[in-house]
């Protein structure tokens, strides 16, 4: 697994941008990018990762901060000459060029010689498979292949960086989770750093080294994507990556990295608290679906409590459970359709409960 | 047809009462514009006895030759200018905000709407020996007597442009809008500089566009009447003039109507060939 | 920086084409106030000689109220044949409705002096130069392509779902006329007459060859003095018809303010 390396390829040092000069695009930035990891930016619309992402390529420049590729200082640096490879949201297939013309570009606007362009061209319609299309014109292809164009377009003049913004968004989800694995390949043979933008989560797991969760122009957290999703730092994090049952409560005491604390309903909760908060202060306690034991197994928990089942519903691989506890009626418990997994019924009550080490005690 | 398709079922039958209501406009259309230019035809080469002896004239005749060469002349230049100058101002309008915007897409229709008529009189008024524009210049120091603006062919450019500038500038600019801004982006993320962006995709993307404004130009300025003979006062003689001179001067009917359907013939061989290219409707749409 | 810079000039360099666009025309206001005999701005002080010369003149009078009705009954003639050619070609839908629609559009493409000779030829043998109808019936032909086209674009404008689903809420078809298809159309009708009655109110070269002694519309008695003697009187009557294309340019754009957008 990477970690981030002592000499990153990328680092935003305090970077902030603001539009309009009274909201911050993206603010406080501090974040690094190591040599050949896949970095995926997430968070929702407005959040600041095309932001970020727009002022690595060159589009727009920070208000405040620096940006550095490769230990030099490219704040000031205009596009063209970042030497970053972009692969954009709708393509931006030149329309009036052939699909080889769209790929020589880079290298035509660079002085290439035309034997080198040639085999290059050549060389990148075969790393995305489309030997044969080069004569082509873009509207001539469907949207995967406008998608393997335009990275080709954007590998092609073997830049040191590659930024992609929502490549994925446009196609239908089969194509786009083979494209996914197309991408992760492509990452791995070519050994090139690519740093991506998308909203989607689960394309963000599924290709990423790290995840940057993004949201109203801060970064929140930058981790694995296991980590992420394992250990949030903030109760944002925990809600928009997979689903969880966060439980409003106040901090009764802590004690190193865990704390007791008293649910609304009374109940005292013994958590994991990653980030320290003082006696008295209000968090929420955060335990994902999947984590949450029931019946017999409930019973040899320290966290126990008892639930009726509101409603059930079969999905196939999994089956979810509504409940009443806690006061309210939307606690969800995951269930695996593994072989011998009891059913269970609307209206049984039944008792609930989960390890300490699952339920963390995030503030706001 | 996938029109036709989408047409619901109820109205079908009643498909004669469709062709019963157009046909006021295609009689009119037939019995008073169809049918005089058809005359004009027939007259060409019928007056003042039948044959093609009219036509001759384009190769013999030099005061013929004399105003066709004025005309493609003046012609070409006025379209030369008015997509030189109506590619900037669409490009400037591309960039520009909104509000900027409304006011730009303002200034080009205004003059589109102003009588051709009372803008030639304004431009004579304004470009005389003894109008504003030599007495500023004069006042300034400049020119020490007036420039000659008015009663030639500079007289007739600047006033023909002014007159052919919007429509070069609105079918540049629907043909800009089009254009996706991120095309441009993405060339410059590829290493290309301002230039290079421009000179490589944004301005062979507007080829249709220049192709479309530069035809329409042309034509238009072929057939001019009012401009040229008031700004050129009688001595930029454009084939328009000429043929109404003939007409109510000379009473040449057969050299009129000559010239006339030449005129119209190469105007609609032009829109033809560009409807091949480009939708033409969409040129003269409102 | 050196984008900025770029743009500015680019940006500089349209606003004076634009000015060079929009302003010459109302040079005829200045001159229009001269206290000289000949075409030049007010010398030593504005003077209202020239508008007076021109309100006390009968034979403008008698332009004004000729072009005025000659536009009014050749733009009504226009607006019925033209809506109704674009509506029955907009549901015919056929090749040869689209044929007739493109042959609409001839009058704007033809140079106008081609069709001058021919329908003078064609009113000689009518005996209709120099007569109101003949006039009227130019001018309405020459003014169906601004119809047709507005209307027929405000036609395409109209999602063919909206009739389906109004038919499909149980309107007649006379009722989705009414209440979906027309409420639609209307402002597509009125940018269409406004252009028709400037087209008329505007035109010269038809005139000059149809008018014969009786018809002097406005146009033609600029045209006839402009050519005679530049008088200052030709810019009062220029400021007038700039005024006047101003309130009816600006009716169309509260319209089209008002046209839904596709």
């Amino acid at each position: 697994m990477l970690s981030p390396v002592p000499e990153p390829l990328v680092r935003f040092a305090n970077v902030r941008k603001s539009y309009d000069g009274t909201v911050d695009a993206v603010s406080a930035l501090n974040l690094e990018v190591a040599r050949s990891e896949f970095l995926t930016l997430l968070g929702p619309s407005g959040s600041g990762k095309t932001t970020t992402l727009t002022m690595l390529a060159g589009f727009e420049r920070p208000t405040e901060g620096r940006i550095f590729v490769d230990g030099e200082d490219v704040t000031d640096v205009p596009v063209e000459k970042r030497g970053i490879g972009m692969v954009f949201q709708n393509y931006a297939l030149f329309p009036n060029m052939t699909v080889a013309e769209n790929i020589a570009f880079p290298l035509r606007v660079r002085g290439v010689s035309r034997g080198e362009m040639n085999s290059k061209v050549m060389r990148a319609l075969s790393m995305v498979r489309l030997d044969g299309f080069g004569d082509r014109r873009p509207q001539q292809l469907s949207g995967g292949q406008q998608q393997r164009v335009a990275v080709a377009r954007a590998l092609v003049f073997e830049p040191r960086l590659i930024l992609l913004d929502e490549p994925l968004g446009a196609l239908d989800r089969q194509l786009r989770e083979q494209m996914q694995y197309e991408l992760k390949h492509l990452h791995q043979r070519l050994d090139v750093t690519m740093v991506y933008v998308t909203h989607d989560q689960v394309e963000a797991m599924t290709m990423s080294d790290r995840v940057a969760v993004f949201s109203t122009g801060a970064l929140r957290q930058v981790d694995e994507p296991r980590r992420l999703y394992e250990a949030p730092a903030s109760l944002f994090v925990a809600r928009f990556l997979g689903e969880s049952n966060a439980l409003p409560a106040t901090v009764r005491q802590h004690d190193g990295g865990s704390c007791a604390a008293a649910l609304a309903t009374g109940e005292t909760v013994t958590a994991v608290m990653p980030v320290r908060c003082a006696p008295g202060s209000a968090v929420h306690l955060v335990v994902r679906p999947e984590k949450i034991l029931l019946g017999k197994a409930a019973q040899a928990s320290p966290n126990r409590f008892a639930a009726r089942i509101a409603e059930v519903t079969f999905l196939g691989d999994q089956t979810r459970l509504r409940l009443v506890a806690f006061g309210a009626d939307d606690f969800i418990v995951k269930l695996a359709n593994t072989a011998g997994q009891e059913t269970f019924a609307p209206g049984t009550e039944i008792d609930i409960g989960w390890q300490a080490e699952d339920c963390r005690a995030l503030a706001e | 047809m996938p029109s036709q398709s989408d047409t619901p079922t109820g109205w079908r039958p009643r498909h004669g009462v469709y062709w019963l209501i157009i046909m006021p406009a295609l009689a009119m259309l037939v019995l008073l514009y169809l049918v005089p230019l058809a005359d004009v035809l027939v007259t060409s080469v019928t007056d003042p006895k039948p044959g093609l002896d009219n036509f001759l004239l384009l190769f013999t005749s030099t005061s013929v030759q004399k105003t066709l060469l004025t005309t493609l002349r003046i012609a070409a230049l006025t379209t030369f200018v008015a997509l030189l100058l109506g590619y900037v101002v669409a490009y400037a309008m591309r960039a520009a905000n909104s509000s900027q915007q409304r006011l730009m897409l303002f200034c080009v229709l205004l003059p589109f709407w102003i009588s051709v008529l009372v803008r030639s009189f304004a431009w004579i008024a304004l470009l005389s020996s003894r109008g504003p524009v030599n007495a500023g210049l004069m006042a300034w120091g400049l020119i020490d007597e007036p420039l000659p603006l008015v009663r030639n062919e500079t007289g007739v450019l600047i006033g023909m442009v002014h007159v052919m500038l919007p429509y070069a500038v609105l079918t540049l600019y629907a043909n800009m809008r089009g254009i996706d801004v991120r095309l441009v982006a993405a060339a410059r993320s590829l290493g290309a500089s301002r230039f290079q962006a421009f000179r490589m995709v944004f301005l062979p993307l507007t080829r249709p566009g220049l192709i479309g404004a530069g035809t329409l130009v042309f034509i238009l300025s072929l057939g001019f009447y009012v401009t040229p003979a008031l700004l050129g006062g009688g001595k930029v003689l454009m084939i328009a003039e000429y043929v109404a001179v003939q007409i109510n001067d000379t009473l040449r009917w057969g050299l009129g109507t000559m010239l006339a359907t030449t005129l119209m013939l190469s105007v609609l061989a032009a829109l033809w060939a560009l409807s091949r290219v480009l939708d033409v409707k969409r040129l003269f749409g409102a | 920086m050196n984008r900025h810079h770029a743009t500015g000039i680019v940006m500089a360099f349209a606003w004076m084409v634009l000015g060079f666009l929009a302003l010459p025309a109302f040079a005829v206001v200045p001159i229009s106030f001269t206290d000289t005999r000949y075409l030049a701005m007010p010398d030593e002080h504005w003077s209202l000689q020239h508008w007076r010369a021109f309100l006390s003149n009968r034979e403008w009078h008698d332009s004004i109220w000729q072009s005025l009705w000659i536009a009014c009954v050749s733009t009504l003639g226009a607006v019925v044949a033209g809506t109704l050619c674009a509506i029955g070609c907009w549901r015919a839908s056929s090749r040869w409705s689209e044929r007739v629609r493109t042959a609409m559009i001839l009058p704007m493409a033809v140079p106008t002096i081609v069709y001058a000779l021919g329908i003078y030829r064609l009113y000689v043998d009518l005996d209709l130069v120099g007569s109101a109808i003949g006039i009227v019936f130019a001018h309405t032909v020459t003014g169906l392509p601004y119809v047709v086209l507005t209307v027929s674009a405000s036609l395409a404008n109209i999602d063919p779902r909206l009739e389906q689903a109004a038919r499909g809420l149980g309107a007649s078809v006379g009722q989705t006329l009414r209440w979906v298809i027309v409420p639609n159309v209307v402002p597509g009708i009125l940018s269409g007459a406004i252009f028709a009655f400037i087209h008329s109110w505007d035109e010269l070269i038809v005139v000059i060859f149809i008018g014969g002694r009786a018809f002097f519309t406005l146009p033609r008695r600029m045209w006839d003095g402009i050519n005679d003697n530049l008088d200052p009187v030709i810019a009062v009557v220029a400021t007038g018809m700039i005024l006047f294309t101003l309130l009816v340019l600006s009716a169309e754009l509260a319209l089209r303010a008002r046209r839904p957008r596709s």
